[in-house]
């Protein structure tokens, strides 16, 4: 229909022009301050920024923190999925409803709900407590512990929702057909089931990975200045210490790593179309 | 055997997980006591009706709500022509174009806000409130673009050929044939778009000035001074608007085959 | 202009970007004739259709019709129709709407739209679907929707789709029959793109056979049939066995084989299965394979001159694979190509 350029062109390049505009040269102009140096380009920033031990941390447990909420999400939530995509279609909806649901709610108020379960108070503690489990509070909140929680309840839906989608396109008949090979349970998965959904769990793990990354309510809440994450550093320099240089870095790293996990997610994707 | 018993008891628990904290909320927000607990101390409605009392969180969601209809709306107006471009040019060209479009929603929000504050509020000079808004408005655009893609790949380009040899002009073709048949994904991109910055936090985080901020900051600053259940009651309302609008758009358009 | 070049393709080049679909096409088409554009895909047919229709803007060349010079007109005054494979309804209008679509853009008073869709639905037997949405009609019913919607704005020329291609064998028919009654009534002049020998020799007074761009026969169907003009229509039209001729002989596998009796000045030769004479014959060839067909029996052939292909009635003894048969190309049965490649 568009016989030629400049028509497509006029179209697209409002919004080209907006994003990059808005968006993406304010990003890479402070993407370039961490490069910066009073001699020229450098990357004395990156070299200053690792040799302190407490971005160390944080650093390693944002990455730890984002690859376990990925692998236990991976694993309850084949569980979930395994157990709606076999559920009579009414009932599946339904289910299927009620993970997307929170998906709705603001992150918000998703988080500030731990606070009511994890807190001094809370129910964990009252129920602890009850039990004679525990004679005084334990601390919950503000620990890794709280975080991972927040962030797993956070992100498993994406997860739940992409295997569900990656199950119900698995042919028909493989576990049959396997079982009826003699494949017991735990093979039928391994052999059959991962590999035929191998690109559901790339794209959800890419998803609460990346989303674990970039969070910033959950460890904001729930691990406060004790959890600092890479998102909650961030913002710990510039609104704390104003430094700019160190917000360019972390910018950088938490890009790099959304990108990588991205890429990944891509070359998935391709590799499934050319097959 | 073990999986048929083993599995609904597992589903239950992780619904259990997913749902739970948003129940406990709404309780909680019906509690009669002074500080936010559960089980709650009575019932009753004053928290529901403090929330509309307290003026920060009037003019805060009065800002969330310009930002999340203004910004989707012009994510669309800015988005709908891109993506029928792209959608009817199959062209390196838009790949390029998809990729700068869809960018925003690749880097994290909390760096799109500092690098908006540093390079386009503080050198030009631009209020809060604009600033706000072409950050709400780059933040959406990614998903208007991409829903609204979506349902021009349901529709064939030969309608618009069909339009025009019927004697329509190329725009009234669009007018005409076009954008009836992918009315149902723009209005789900609005609503998307709508939920999506309604309960975004890190765009606006470095992006709040003296009496403007979003609705999500503004609950954060509350509770961190004030621990009442006044946040839980505003969370279980939004948390009912954000599902009733949902609800509403699965039911008349079917919401979810577009996102 | 006379009625003989109604429609007139003049040095008719067209391209997407820098590849060249179609290179210096030249056709006169006359006023209400139907005409096929056929050739395989990639052979420029869909994309000199959509040139006629001013979706595509020709590189070179010019395009006039009734006298005037449309080349630069657009699409949406040039009185073109086109009914689309898809059929390209429009899927939130009801098909009253469909058809009434072109005469709304016309500003026509409504009585006079009524009257037409109406007229225009009665035609192709719809009357009782006007208020239905298209997704609620089969895909016949669809297609006779786009014919009466082009129909009403009653175009100078109606171009078709593969107007056949997606109907199952029972509709085929009847919209074969429809367009011919369509076209009788109307005087329309038609062209059709279709892929199908079967359907050009059915439905079209003239056939045009493209192939990479150019027009590689312009024919009669009996024309088109029985004598192709070059290797390439031939085999199109289903002649199996095509030879090329070198200085009175043909050019065979195992080189030049000589024919018996006198050869015409042809660039080579052509048979069909159906005129391959078995059993007797100056030529031998082992039978590889046998496929029984009801009326007849056709046999492929191993041969020194390369794999010949005969058919014969099935009343006559069948022949086992392995066997050696004579057999004859006989010269007075072969189609002779003017051009070979």
């Amino acid at each position: 229909m568009f016989h030629n350029r400049a028509e497509a062109m006029a179209l697209a390049l409002p919004a080209a022009v907006f994003a990059a505009a808005v968006f993406l040269l304010p990003v890479i102009l402070l993407l370039a301050e961490g490069f910066k140096s009073a001699e020229g380009w450098s990357a004395a920033a990156y070299t200053g920024f690792f040799s302190e031990p407490i971005n160390q941390t944080v650093f390693w447990r944002t990455l730890r923190l984002g690859a376990i909420v990925t692998v236990v999400s991976a694993v309850i939530g084949y569980a979930a999925a395994f157990a709606i995509v076999n559920l009579k279609p009414g009932t599946k909806g339904r289910m299927i409803g009620l993970v997307i649901l929170p998906l709705m709610i603001s992150p918000v108020a998703r988080t500030y709900a731990w606070i009511v379960i994890l807190g001094r108070t809370g129910i964990v503690n009252q129920a602890l407590q009850g039990l004679g489990l525990t004679d005084g509070p334990l601390r919950i909140l503000f620990t890794e512990t709280a975080v991972f929680i927040g962030l797993l309840q956070l992100f498993l839906p994406l997860m739940i929702i992409s295997l569900i989608s990656a199950l119900e396109n698995m042919p028909r008949d493989a576990v049959p057909a396997a079982r009826v090979l003699g494949a017991n349970w735990f093979q039928v998965f391994w052999k059959v089931i991962l590999p035929l959904t191998k690109e559901g769990v790339v794209i959800g793990g890419t998803l609460v990975f990346t989303g674990s990354l970039t969070a910033y309510i959950t460890p904001a809440i729930l691990g406060g200045s004790k959890v600092l994450m890479l998102e909650t550093l961030l913002y710990q320099q510039v609104s704390v210490a104003n430094d700019f240089v160190s917000a360019s870095v972390i910018a950088l790293i938490l890009i790099v790593m959304s990108f990588a996990a991205n890429l990944l997610l891509k070359r998935v994707a391709t590799a499934r179309n050319n097959r | 055997m073990i999986q048929r018993l083993f599995a609904p008891f597992a589903l239950f628990l992780v619904i259990g997980f997913l749902i739970g904290p948003f129940l406990i909320i709404v309780a909680a927000s019906f509690s009669a006591g002074e500080t936010l607990a559960f089980p709650p101390q009575g019932f009753s409605l004053r928290w529901i009706a403090k929330v509309f009392t307290v003026e920060s969180f009037r003019d805060s969601f009065a800002t969330s709500m310009m930002l999340a209809i203004g910004g989707t709306f012009c994510a669309l107006v800015l988005g709908i022509p891109a993506a029928y471009a792209m959608s009817r040019y199959k062209l390196p060209l838009s790949e390029t174009v998809r990729t700068i479009v869809s960018a925003p929603v690749i880097v994290p929000g909390i760096i799109v806000g500092l690098a908006l504050l540093r390079y386009f509020v503080v050198p030009f000079g631009i209020g809060i409130t604009p600033a706000l808004f072409l950050a709400h408005t780059a933040l959406v655009l990614p998903y208007a673009v991409r829903v609204v893609s979506a349902s021009l790949a349901n529709l064939r380009s030969d309608i618009e050929e069909a339009a025009v040899l019927l004697g329509s002009s190329r725009l009234g073709a669009f007018f005409r044939v076009v954008l009836p048949n992918i009315r149902g994904g723009i209005l789900s991109a609005f609503i998307l778009g709508f939920v999506t910055s309604f309960n975004q936090v890190p765009v606006s985080l470095f992006l709040s000035g003296p009496g403007v901020r979003t609705l999500p900051i503004d609950m954060i600053a509350y509770m961190e001074i004030v621990f009442d259940p006044s946040v839980a009651a505003l969370s279980s309302l939004l948390a009912f608007m954000s599902i009733g609008i949902v609800f509403l758009a699965e039911r008349f358009l079917g919401f979810s085959r577009y996102v | 202009m006379s009625d003989l070049d109604f429609l007139s393709l003049e040095k008719l080049t067209l391209a997407y970007g820098d590849s060249i679909a179609v290179k210096e096409l030249d056709l006169s088409i006359r006023k209400g004739e139907l005409v096929a554009f056929l050739g395989p895909s990639g052979c420029g047919k869909t994309t000199t259709m959509r040139a006629i229709a001013g979706l595509l803007a020709p590189a070179s060349g010019r395009i006039r019709l009734d006298g005037a010079d449309i080349t630069r007109v657009s699409a949406n005054r040039r009185s073109v129709g086109l009914v689309f494979q898809s059929y390209a309804l429009f899927p939130h209008l009801s098909v009253f709407e469909n058809v009434a679509f072109g005469l709304r853009l016309k500003k026509l008073p409504a009585a006079d739209i009524e009257k037409r869709v109406n007229a225009g639905l009665k035609s192709v037997g719809l009357t009782s679907f006007a208020s239905r949405k298209p997704a609620e009609l089969s895909g016949g019913q669809q297609q006779r929707v786009a014919l009466a919607r082009s129909m009403v704005m009653e175009p100078k020329v109606l171009l078709l789709d593969e107007p056949l291609s997606n109907l199952d064998a029972r509709l085929r028919l009847e919209m074969r029959t429809e367009l011919q009654r369509v076209q009788k009534e109307t005087g329309v002049t038609m062209i059709f793109v279709t892929h199908d020998q079967g359907e050009a020799l059915s439905l079209a007074d003239r056939i045009v056979v493209m192939k990479g761009g150019t027009i590689e026969q312009i024919g009669t169907p009996e024309e088109i049939y029985n004598r192709p003009a070059s290797a390439f229509v031939a085999d199109f039209v289903g002649f199996e066995n095509i030879f090329e001729l070198s200085g009175g002989k043909l050019k065979a596998a195992n080189g030049l084989a000589e024919l018996p009796g006198p050869v015409p000045s042809a660039a080579g030769l052509a048979w069909r299965p159906r005129m391959v004479t078995l059993g007797s014959g100056p030529f031998r060839g082992t039978v590889r394979g046998a496929s029984f067909s009801g009326d007849s029996r056709e046999y492929l052939l191993d041969t020194p001159l390369g794999p010949i292909k005969a058919e014969i009635d099935a009343s006559l003894p069948a022949h086992a694979p392995d066997t050696e048969l004579a057999f004859d190309l006989p010269v007075e049965k072969a189609a002779e190509l003017k051009r070979f490649g």
